[in-house]
């Protein structure tokens, strides 16, 4: 029950307008927009983006920015840019991950800039996520893949109630990881 | 919106859109696009037209998507390609299927997206990268009227390419 928009979309334009603005206590969550991207390819060309295939170069690090704003035309969904409520600073991206060797989609976190590190926020942003999925998107499972070293992520899927239904090795452009396929409680169970 | 849209005799030239991807992953995946850094894998593939098509939602242009006005399904992508790291504002060029070559339709997008990047993007220079493997591609450069340019930066100096500088129209032309 996943909304396909992959070679159905008609019409570019309105995939765009699908896009939602989520907002949180302490944030606000829109589309990434290429004034973001600086911020992110700060984060993707250093070592902190280790899990997620990084560090890049800056040409790597503008194409897979401009991949997640991309991928909200061809599915329909996609990461969201984490905003400070207030200043609007840019925090980092939480959404619908899926590029196409993933079977299914996630729901993915990453605090892009350093000083936003250790305040909740990732989590915070991934609960909104998660219940706009279920309630505005009508998925019925929420997946993320983390990195089995990435014991800060990891630990935010635990926080999130989620548990480990597989470990596998995951290969990706980026290159190759041993992640664990977390679930998350479905709908019936985060109500 | 009408900057979406170019015309030229032959061809409509839009703004791609998800369905070109049953058309545009075959060629990425194939030994057709090794002059643009292919051969790549199913996930890579995807990763290009995401950025194709995140580009002009970041930048408001891109690389057209190349039809014929007859059939809207795309043969090509043709237009501008300026990823953070180009040292200079490319056109670049792509024609997915061997039966499209030689039809001259690459070099009729291809003026055309020029004169849109002088007239309308108002761009200062246009250059076009071509893998030194590519003769074909370098054919299609001078017959633009593009001349190498061996000082030009190079997009990814570890491998270089040619680099191809296409002539500023006379003032009044």
């Amino acid at each position: 029950m996943l909304p396909r928009r992959y070679f159905e979309t008609k019409d570019h334009l309105g995939a765009d307008m699908t896009a939602p603005v989520i907002e949180t206590e302490r944030m606000i969550l829109r589309k990434p927009m290429a004034t973001d991207e600086p911020v992110f390819a700060k984060f993707l060309m250093s070592d902190r983006a280790q899990f997620v295939g990084g560090p890049a170069t800056r040409g790597r690090a503008w194409r897979a920015f401009a991949h997640l704003v991309g991928q909200w035309e061809m599915r329909g969904y996609g990461v969201l840019t984490m905003l400070e409520r207030g200043t609007r600073a840019v925090i980092g991206s939480c959404g619908y991950f899926h590029p196409a060797e993933l079977t299914e989609p996630e729901i993915s976190w990453s605090i892009w800039d350093i000083d936003f590190e250790g305040r909740g926020l990732a989590t915070e942003a991934a609960l909104a996520c998660r219940s706009h999925a279920y309630a505005k998107l009508g998925w019925r499972t929420v997946t993320s893949n983390i990195d089995v070293d990435n014991a800060r992520s990891i630990a935010l899927a635990e926080r999130l109630g989620c548990h480990i239904e597989k470990t596998y090795v995951e290969q990706t452009p980026e290159g190759t990881f041993d992640v664990h396929l977390f679930r998350h409680p479905g709908p019936e169970r985060t109500a | 919106m009408s900057e979406m849209v170019l015309e030229t005799e032959r061809l409509i030239m839009r703004r791609p859109a998800p369905r070109d991807f049953a058309q545009f992953e075959p060629f990425l995946m194939s030994e057709r696009s090794r002059g643009v850094g292919g051969p790549r894998t199913k996930a890579q593939a995807w990763r290009v037209m995401c950025a194709e098509l995140g580009h002009w939602t970041m930048l408001g242009f891109g690389m057209w998507a190349v039809t014929r006005k007859s059939d809207d399904t795309a043969l090509g992508l043709v237009g501008p390609w300026t990823p953070a790291d180009w040292p200079e504002t490319e056109i670049g060029w792509m024609i997915w299927n061997a039966k499209d070559e030689g039809t001259g339709i690459a070099a009729e997008a291809a003026r055309a997206a020029i004169d849109h990047a002088w007239r309308v993007l108002a761009w200062d220079t246009i250059v076009s990268y071509v893998s030194f493997d590519n003769p074909r591609s370098a054919a299609l450069a001078r017959k633009l009227g593009a001349v190498l340019d061996p000082d030009a930066p190079q997009p990814h100096p570890e491998t270089p390419c040619h680099v191809f500088r296409h002539p500023r129209p006379e003032v009044g032309s």
